[in-house]
């Protein structure tokens, strides 16, 4: 995360960390459908959350496939269990997931509990929304022309 | 639509390599991956199987720079070529912002690639996108090959007029780095609010 964004955090941000306190778990994500990062809190610096993100977004889609195959619409809870580390996972707004890191397995029930909370203000906060005047400046003509000069440079042909 | 993030200050714009099974498109993705500077990647994924066939997807973020304040990258996925896999094609388009469909040139491949090409635009029919307005580049893979089709084979049969035409030798990395610059360049220019 950017420096920006430390020193500023969001609603979501502010819920994801509310969350790791009340639960005990390691980390909070909060991810998009499509594979990227769109939150995170709690201790990240063993986690390639970039990756992570694109990986958990491929196993909630091929879950949600398996759902419709039994004739569900969704899963809306994943747990992976490990050894010493666990994943659960939750989807908000059926369009983001909510992916909580937790080393203690006898903590699940509070993981669940505190993971539907967190959910619940997620979901009355995510409706979709846009910055207009942010929007318009990352339109402008001049982001294009910087946006192609940094693609023909990165890209020359080795 | 591109992946804006107000808090981070991050904008991502989803890739997808596509096109039939062993046409080169983790072949593309591994290239490119080699071929940026360290600095400006991330670690490359490879959900593959025995028989190194993409099974799931291959991924890997590219960091382009910083504009305005943003951090702006592409996220660069490859997708499953072999018919069956046709569930998780579908899956990693959802969001996608741009296209690059890899074709196998060789002549004997041309119904492969012929049905690759529409189930992509089934695929995307999928998520209400027409493929005709979509930031998309045709690239004829393997042109080192013998027998291969001539350029324009894949457009006549499909109708592609006016989308870019690329041609490539993955393996040896010729025609890689020019088809994700055409491609990148057709998502920016293409990119509205």
């Amino acid at each position: 995360m950017n420096e920006d964004a430390a020193q500023n955090p969001g609603p979501v941000t502010h819920i994801l960390s509310s969350l790791i306190e009340r639960s005990g778990a390691l980390t909070a994500l909060l991810v998009s459908k499509e594979g990227m990062v769109i939150t995170e809190a709690g201790d990240t610096s063993y986690l390639n959350t970039t990756a992570m993100a694109a990986l958990v977004a491929g196993m909630f889609s091929a879950t949600r496939e398996v759902a419709r195959i039994v004739g569900e619409k969704h899963f809306s809870i994943l747990l992976q269990q490990g050894e010493s580390r666990h994943i659960h996972i939750s989807l908000i707004h059926d369009s983001k997931m909510m992916v909580l890191i937790f080393e203690d397995h006898q903590r699940i029930g509070l993981v669940r509990y505190e993971a539907r909370r967190a959910g619940e203000e997620l979901n009355s906060i995510l409706m979709p929304t846009l910055k207009p005047s942010e929007a318009e400046q990352i339109s402008t003509p001049q982001f294009k022309e910087y946006a192609l000069n940094l693609i023909d440079r990165i890209f020359q042909a080795k | 639509m591109p992946h804006i993030n107000y808090e981070s200050k991050e904008l991502a714009f989803k890739m997808v390599y596509y096109g039939p099974g062993l046409s080169g498109k983790t072949t593309n993705l591994v290239y490119i991956h080699k071929a940026l500077e360290a600095g400006r990647r991330g670690d490359i994924i490879t959900l593959d199987t025995e028989e190194e066939r993409t099974l799931f997807f291959d991924f890997f973020p590219l960091d382009l720079g910083r504009i305005g304040g943003y951090n702006i990258r592409l996220h660069m996925y490859t997708v499953p070529g072999q018919v069956y896999y046709e569930a998780s094609r579908r899956l990693i388009l959802d969001g996608a912002d741009g296209i690059v469909f890899v074709a196998d040139s060789q002549q004997d491949r041309l119904n492969e690639n012929v049905n690759s090409f529409r189930m992509l635009q089934e695929n995307l029919g999928d998520y209400g996108v027409n493929w005709k307005e979509f930031p998309l580049v045709l690239q004829y893979n393997k042109r080192d090959l013998a027998d291969i089709l001539p350029l324009g084979t894949l457009e006549g049969q499909l109708g592609l007029n006016g989308i870019p035409v690329l041609e490539a030798v993955a393996i040896a990395g010729t025609g890689v780095m020019e088809t994700i610059r055409v491609a990148s360049r057709e998502v920016i220019e293409r990119f509205q609010m």
